[in-house]
């Protein structure tokens, strides 16, 4: 193989593994998660190990969207304008108790949206408050096997053609 | 110090009632210097430009609810090196339906934001305040959050608030039953006693 230069695979699967190893997230953090989140893409768990480092200013060229931290009902509206305003394939990591079910504002949290799922479809809760910074590592990596089987040209162009 | 200001307020401002509250003996709490809400902005201002004990710095404004009645207290404080001391300046609003103040963000510009949160939260109305609107929640939410009678609405911008497969009742419940049960078995206990 290394000396004729050609690799035999399906378009489908080439596709995903290309999707699943340059994710790229958000610029968005809203509490004390964010925290982590910086963490984590900081050099000492580095995120860039698994191809999800390079966090964009705008949700136009970002595939990934991270929710770290307590979702208000008032940033819930602009979560929603800003999980419209990526481009699919879209996905979205739930992170912490607070974004997830409302955290410990469940009960008498007035101004708080009880888990970002009644707003935007979530594919990854990772729970903690905050998670640690490998907890978020294990939600992306479990995200990333969620791509690496997606079929997307057969699911979404050759059936509807 | 309370009792000089509270007099210096008397006979400066008239028909502001100034009189000092002490925190009971036994008690934890400070001094306060109480004062007509009908005269707040003259008091303030008198506060800020007195010769005696000037108070450059307004601290906080906040709303308590007592239910009978509001009250907003404003902390002020000098922080002049060879003396320094604080204040704290308190106000009660008997009218439950339309609390109103006068604002004084022309004495202070520090109270501009601490007015707009008194607002947002219990719901006092500050006259001529230059950008009167809520601060912390949404411009069309309904109700004061920190008023003691006051219910979350159900729905906000087409969100629920409290949806109901969300709620663990029985974890609310929890600590009710636990008091019942706890009852229940000292009245159990007390008839074996007799």
């Amino acid at each position: 193989m290394q000396e004729s230069g050609i690799v035999l695979a399906k378009v489908d699967e080439l596709l995903s593994w290309g999707r699943k190893n340059s994710l790229w997230p958000m610029t968005f953090g809203l509490a004390c998660c964010a925290i982590e989140m910086m963490a984590t893409g900081a050099s000492k768990h580095d995120l860039e190990r698994f191809g999800c480092g390079a966090f964009m200013a705008t949700p136009r060229r970002a595939d990934l969207m991270i929710v770290a931290g307590t979702v208000t009902l008032k940033m819930a509206t602009r979560v929603k304008v800003l999980y419209e305003q990526m481009a699919e394939p879209k996905y979205v990591i739930s992170m912490g108790s607070c974004a997830n079910k409302g955290g410990p504002y469940w009960q008498h949290g007035y101004h708080v949206l009880k888990g970002v799922d009644e707003v935007v479809p979530v594919d990854v809760y990772v729970p903690g408050c905050p998670p640690r910074p490998e907890a978020l590592i294990e939600g992306l990596m479990v995200l990333q096997k969620k791509i690496a089987n997606e079929r997307i040209l057969r699911d979404k162009w050759v059936k509807n053609a | 110090m309370h009792n000089d200001i509270a007099s210096l307020i008397n006979s400066s401002v008239p028909g502001a009632n100034a009189s000092v509250v002490n925190p009971p003996e036994d008690g934890a709490g400070d001094s306060s210097v109480l004062v007509d809400s009908s005269k707040i902005y003259e008091v303030c201002e008198f506060l800020k430009t007195n010769d005696k004990f000037p108070f450059p710095v307004l601290q906080v404004i906040s709303g308590v609810d007592y239910v009978e009645y509001f009250e907003v207290c404003y902390m002020l404080a000098s922080f002049n090196l060879e003396n320094s001391y604080q204040l704290i300046l308190k106000t009660q609003l008997k009218d439950r339906e339309n609390p109103e103040l006068q604002s004084v963000v022309p004495v202070w510009a520090a109270a501009n934001y601490q007015e707009r949160e008194c607002y947002d939260m219990i719901g006092v109305r500050f006259k001529d305040h230059p950008d009167h609107r809520r601060i912390l929640c949404p411009d069309d939410w309904e109700g004061f959050p920190l008023r003691k009678d006051y219910e979350v609405q159900k729905v906000y911008r087409g969100m629920e608030v409290n949806p109901e497969a969300k709620m663990n009742f029985e974890d609310r419940e929890f600590e009710v039953r636990k008091k019942e049960m706890e009852a229940d078995l000292l009245k159990r206990q007390l008839e074996r006693g007799h």
